[in-house]
């Protein structure tokens, strides 16, 4: 029996696609150290990597002729591939989730993965203080909706303080002709505190509701059920730790009432998202155990942002908070290698830590360390093949593997080109040709 | 002139009306397209009362049968636009899923200016309970043009807001609104169209799709409640009469837009998520997803109107290539519906002129859809997937008595609709104009 | 405290007389104008380069002497396009000085709305850009562009050039929303025959001005065209497509004006006019998306490589406050997507000087120009490089911003 199953497993193994070594590396493990040598991949995951491997038969052999490999990044904080992002009509929106409109169309994805990036963190807009579900996707362009969704990932959703979710409760400084004024509340960061409060204080009675009717029930009472309500039950999940808090904020202040507003209900901030001021709260966001995904030299665009300095994230770093660098932006998204430099320049990090700012500390942020962030034996094959040193401005990506399979080639996107050209220079011809002829062109009038 | 054309319609308005019908009608020697069965050659159809009394080759021709020679003619099922506005009282007639950059979802009404909607518990945009079957007005012109081009039926729906109402299987013609009803449940019609700018929840696509959960998971508790209540009644609070879930309670089937292979599988799995049996429309590049469609079981609608490149855009706008192809190859949805097995039938989506809809389907079956696929998505299956095929769609003894009587095949633009048939009553067209009325008259 | 103390200490002989006379040695100098020295002595007296020569180089007796050992010479970087002074917080209109109202005001002139306070301005610098255009926005002919020194106690210390540039922004026919095509063509033909009627009015105005009628008046927009009919000012035209670079060109040579053109992006088959013409360019940021969704990923990193190519002559301009100290990164994306160094490193230096009439006093390292210079630990265009010094004519400039200041105080914090 024994046997047989393991023939089983042998033909398996057979039946599946070969595995991949890509040698010649010079290899940022970021948490292992970096070395020249090689990547083992067997099914998706990586089984070696180090100065020498053991090649298993039928590999399929990567030269990486002496280019730096690296893992996939991890962007913490990013908008794209998403039909809808914000629902702003409502302070709490927690009944909305991305995943229900996750676009895995949207040519960002492909963008993204030529410039490194593996795993998304799609989040809600900013205009709630209790914003919608977000959901942890990897690039895999070509892919389904479901097939981009990070499996298993831990749910997550969208805080916002500050400027963003109290906008609406003031007049706008622009009207829109014939659009009606209706401010929301809230109009102040009191105000925001206020909304996050009442909401968990809904969330722990709806939460007794149930469990009051669970009882009744039980006794065998003839008793109506409670109303679900798609708004409050993801509090409830992040009041039983099961959802993941990204929070968007700028102000110390505001960073540490949310933090305080946490501590009382009982939960923990998993990442605070831009925290542009959190440099100055540095200590009691460490203390809470909250990450920081930060933006590398963001400043000036608005007032809460007046006080953004590039040297955040160093500063958070030394004192001791997990901290990540994100893009909020589809472009950004490109190039965060790059980013993570500026942190080098602006209060050196050493390049270890700076390439961890956008691998494992992202990893850790979203829950998904034991799956992605750094090359270790058992982690997802997600890996990012550079031309040079990463956090060289003159870098560029050369190949993306998402589980092991090869998602960007450079040089098959070059090739390619001429063809799709072609290809759609053919479709505009046909549309032409198939356009009926007008009868009498625009000069012919009568006369 | 125009008041001449005023007189012409008005007088064949009038016709059926000034003379009762005769009770029994025979076409003989005809083409007969039967769609559920055989064709035949040359067979006779016999009607009376409304209803199909017998079709065959050598069926006998009652005496009293008022007849219809049909040499060179030939017979079809009346026609049935399976997702329409036509016959209600709405102020713009729409449905229209026109060609949008990337498959855009399908447009129409604007949804109506109200209280701003501070959440689900508001039902904002929520006409579910609005019945199709109680807004029939005889004042729609297009009853008449619709009929004049070989349409005897059409599924129309309230299509306002999120949840927008609840359709109805009508016939074109009838002396008042009630006798044009066949089916007053044909469905509940939902959009994805959120509330404009500051009009409040939602307003946002992800947005709606959780409102509509939402709604479900209310419905749900309402009726376990009611239930309940009604068995208990003592120490319970009474639930709270909700005329939304009503609506929704009430619905047999709902129908969800889905354009491309996105919104298609979103849309199949949001449908087994709410439990609900579901009718997918729009469709257009669902030639990239007949795979998921026959996998899950799906029945869809499938716009007619194909797109097309806007008439009066920028010669030099660089159009992406998912836009080209869009164009190119959305007409081949049909066929590859076909010849997937995916039930779908056709709907006018706008389209109001039969040089319009016939290029239409021509061009469907240029990309390969078979002239009886084409027929029949515009007849028997169009009643089958709103559950009237016992009643509708094909040409069968005993349903209603809707008939096209053609000179030439259907699809063709110099094909004469001779005569229509509805619930057994005759209609004879007007020809269609040889040019739109605005330049005839320049 | 001690600290500060030294700090204090170390910065006074730069507020002292004469600090513009100085020597640096054992630097590698990067003239931007021809080969790098390694080695070498930089001599700058009164703020203007005297001489630049090898380690035998003699300086005068007492010339201050800085040891550029390990470190590098780079000529002062240009940002080609920036509000620097002109906004100070984006989202907030009260900080804002970019866009004034109208369609013509060519008398408006950005120089004297440049607050020498903005707490951009520190930021900017820190990374090497000594010099940066300010450009008004708004309208059609929006004002003057003035290129600013990026220190000085008032905006005149600062002013390098007041009308380096007369901005227009050509107009744009483009089809959207609810508008038909023909619509808009017919709202951009109004609105290039209002141009046009513009510049002819601008001429009338001359001749008048030239030989005065009797009811001569002073108008003070028309008169500010003048340097821009005499061909002494460019016109700076912001065109980013193929048709409004041919349109903008085609309308150039109509009305004999000499053009910059301005945040081109796709020239298409444009080029050609552009190179037949010598036509500078001034491209728009390197960093951006891609225009169309089906063009390559990497489509905007390349766009300087084709103007490379195509052997047009242009300048780099970050367009904004906030990201206008990444100047030197933007170069480097289009270096890593194909540009040659060399060509990167001209279109933030020498280029911009000689695009905006400057380059007989500044953007190289060269004898007789100002010394308008930068000390760094490596390649300017990588991220992790360090700016160490900076000099603006000659004067050594502080490298401290809000930035460091609030980074220093926050490491501080107990």
């Amino acid at each position: 029996m024994k046997l047989a199953s393991l023939l089983l497993l042998g033909c398996g193994a057979l039946l599946a696609a070969p595995p991949i070594v890509i040698q010649n590396a010079n290899v940022l493990t970021i948490t292992k150290g970096s070395f020249k040598g090689a990547v083992v991949i067997k099914d998706g995951k990586i089984v070696e990597a180090g100065e020498k491997v053991i090649i298993p038969p039928g590999a399929q052999v990567i030269d990486a002729g002496g280019q730096y490999l690296m893992p996939g990044i991890i962007d913490c904080h990013s908008h794209i591939a998403a039909d809808s992002i914000n629902e702003g009509s409502v302070s709490v929106s927690s009944m909305v989730g991305i995943e229900d409109v996750l676009d895995p169309t949207a040519i960002s994805i492909y963008r993204a993965l030529a410039g490194g990036v593996t795993t998304a963190n799609i989040l809600h807009g900013s205009a709630n203080s209790i914003g919608g579900k977000c959901s942890v996707i990897k690039t895999r362009w070509g892919k389904g909706a479901q097939g981009i969704l990070f499996e298993g990932a831990k749910p997550g959703i969208k805080f916002a303080l500050g400027e963003n979710p109290k906008r609406q409760g003031n007049t706008p400084n622009v009207r829109i002709p014939g659009a009606p004024i209706s401010l929301r509340y809230p109009a102040t960061r009191m105000g925001v505190e206020d909304v996050i409060r009442q909401a968990f204080t809904e969330a722990k009675q709806y939460q007794k509701q149930w469990k009051d009717y669970e009882a009744r029930k039980a006794s065998g009472a003839a008793v109506i059920p409670p109303r679900r309500d798609l708004k409050l039950e993801p509090l409830v999940e992040i009041l039983d730790g099961k959802r993941l808090v990204h929070a968007h904020s700028y102000r110390a202040d505001e960073i540490l009432m949310l933090l305080r507003v946490a501590d009382d209900f009982g939960f923990k901030i998993k990442t605070l998202q831009h925290v542009l001021e959190g440099y100055k709260v540095a200590k009691e966001i460490a203390a809470h155990g909250a990450g920081a995904s930060t933006f590398s030299d963001w400043w000036a665009y608005k007032v809460e942002a007046y006080d953004a300095i590039p040297y955040n994230a160093a500063i958070m770093v030394r004192k001791g908070v997990l901290v990540s660098l994100n893009s909020d932006d589809a472009e950004l998204m490109r190039r965060l290698n790059t980013e993570a430099a500026k942190t080098m320049k602006y209060g050196g990090l050493t390049e270890e830590e700076a390439l961890s700012l956008i691998t494992i500390n992202p990893a850790k942020q979203l829950d998904l360390d034991n799956r992605i962030g750094s090359i270790e034996a058992g982690k997802d094959a997600d890996l990012v093949l550079f031309d040079k040193h990463p956090l060289s401005s003159f870098a560029k990506v050369q190949k993306v593997l998402i589980d092991g399979t090869v998602y960007f080639d450079r040089d098959t996107d070059l090739s390619d080109r001429n063809r799709r050209q072609l290809e759609k220079q053919k479709l505009l011809d046909k549309e032409k040709q198939n356009q009926p002829k007008k009868q009498g062109g625009p000069g012919r009038r009568p006369a | 002139m125009k008041t001449r054309r005023l007189l012409v319609a008005l007088a064949l308005l009038a016709a059926p009306l000034a003379a009762e019908p005769p009770s029994a009608v025979a076409i003989r020697n005809a083409r007969i397209i039967t769609v559920s069965g055989a064709t035949l050659d040359r067979g006779s159809v016999v009607l009376r009362n409304g209803l199909i009394e017998s079709v065959g080759a050598s069926t006998s021709i009652p005496a009293d049968a008022w007849v219809v020679e049909g040499e060179g003619l030939t017979v079809y099922p009346g026609l049935i636009d399976a997702l329409s506005t036509v016959g209600l009282n709405t102020p713009t007639p729409t449905i229209q899923t026109t060609g949008r950059r990337g498959g855009g979802p399908p447009t129409g009404d604007p949804a109506p200016a109200g209280p701003v909607s501070r959440g689900p518990e508001d039902r904002p945009l929520n006409t579910s309970y609005l019945l199709a079957a109680d807004q029939i007005t005889l004042a729609d012109r297009r009853i008449e043009s619709y009929r004049n081009m070989g349409f005897t039926s059409a599924v129309s729906f309230p299509t306002r807001g999120i949840f927008a109402g609840q359709g109805a299987v009508i016939n074109l013609s009838g002396q008042r609104p009630s006798a044009m009803v066949i089916d007053p449940s044909a469905g509940l019609y939902l959009t994805m169209r959120p509330n404009g700018f500051g009009g409040g929840f939602p307003n946002s696509l992800m947005g709606v799709i959780a409102y509509i959960r939402q709604i479900y998971l209310d419905a749900g508790q309402y009726k376990e409640a009611k239930a309940i209540y009604a068995a208990h009644p003592a120490g319970n609070k009474r639930p709270e009469y909700d005329k939304t879930l009503e609506g929704v309670l009430a619905a047999t089937r709902i129908l969800l837009p889905a354009q491309n292979p996105k919104e298609i599988h979103r849309m199949l799995r949001f449908a087994t998520e709410l439990k609900q049996k579901a009718l997918l429309y729009g469709l257009q590049e669902g030639f990239l997803a007949t795979d998921v469609l026959k996998a899950r079981n799906a029945a869809v609608l499938l716009n007619l109107r194909w797109p097309e490149r806007a008439r009066d855009g920028d010669p030099e706008a660089v159009e992406s290539m998912r836009a080209l192809e869009f164009r190119d190859k959305a007409p081949t949805t049909a066929a590859a519906l076909a010849k997937a097995g995916v039930p779908f039938a056709f709907y006018l989506g706008g389209l109001e002129r039969a040089s319009e809809i016939n290029a239409a389907i021509r061009k469907a079956m240029a990309a390969g859809l078979t002239e009886a696929d084409a027929i029949k998505a515009l007849t028997l299956s169009a009643a089958r997937l709103f559950g009237v095929d016992d009643r509708l769609g094909s040409i069968e003894p005993g349903k209603i008595a809707n008939l096209v009587v053609t000179k030439g095949p259907l699809f063709e633009d110099r094909t004469e609709m001779k005569y229509v048939f509805v619930d057994g009553v005759k209609y004879e067209p007007a020809p269609a104009p040889a040019a739109p009325a605005s330049e005839a008259t320049r | 405290m001690r600290r500060i103390l030294l700090a204090v200490l170390a910065a006074l002989p730069l507020m002292g007389a004469a600090d513009d006379t100085f020597a640096i040695r054992a630097a590698t100098v990067h003239p931007v104008s021809g080969p790098k020295l390694e080695n070498a002595t930089l001599l700058v007296v009164n703020g203007t380069i005297a001489e630049i020569g090898n380690a035998k180089l003699a300086v005068p007796k007492g010339t201050r002497v800085i040891d550029g050992k390990g470190l590098h010479v780079y000529p002062g970087i240009i940002d080609s396009s920036t509000q620097v002074g002109l906004s100070e917080i984006s989202s907030v209109r009260e900080t804002s000085d970019v866009s004034e109202l109208g369609d013509f005001k060519p008398q408006l002139r950005a120089a004297v709305a440049i607050n020498p306070s903005s707490e951009h301005i520190p930021v900017i610098r820190a990374n090497g850009t000594t010099t940066a255009l300010a450009v008004p926005g708004g309208g059609l002919i929006a004002g003057q562009a003035s290129m600013m020194h990026l220190d000085g106690w008032t905006w005149e210390d600062m002013t390098v050039r007041r009308d380096a540039a007369m901005v227009l922004n050509f107009p744009t026919l483009s089809a959207s929303g609810d508008r038909s095509f023909a619509d808009a063509r017919r709202n951009y033909d109004q609105q290039i025959r209002n141009l046009s009627a513009y510049l002819e009015s601008a001429r009338r105005y001359q001749k008048a001005k030239a030989a005065p009628v009797p009811d001569f008046r002073i108008d003070l927009a028309l008169d500010a065209m003048l340097p821009v009919l005499e061909g002494k000012v460019p016109l700076l035209v912001g065109a980013e497509r193929e048709r409004a670079v041919r349109d903008a060109i085609a309308w150039a040579d109509r009305e004999k004006l000499k053009i910059v053109l301005f945040n081109v992006r796709r020239p298409g088959k444009a080029m050609t006019e552009i190179k037949s013409r010598n036509i500078p360019v001034i491209l728009g940021p390197t960093q951006e998306l891609p225009l169309e969704e089906d063009d390559p990923y990497d489509e905007a990193f390349t766009v300087p490589l084709e103007f490379h190519k195509a052997g047009v002559k242009f300048a780099f301009g970050t367009f904004g406050n906030q990201f206008a100290r990444n100047l030197p990164y933007q170069a480097a994306t289009a270096v890593a997507f194909g540009l040659p160094y060399e060509e990167a490193l001209k279109a933030i230096t020498i280029n911009p000087a000689e695009i905006f009439g400057i380059s007989a006093i500044t953007g190289s390292v060269e004898k007789g120009k100002w010394a308008d210079l930068i000390l760094t630990d490596g390649d300017p265009l990588e991220v992790k490089t360090q700016v160490k010094r900076m000099f603006i004519k000659g004067k050594e400039v502080d490298l401290d911003s809000r930035h460091t200041r609030l980074y220093k105080k926050y490491m501080a914090r107990p």
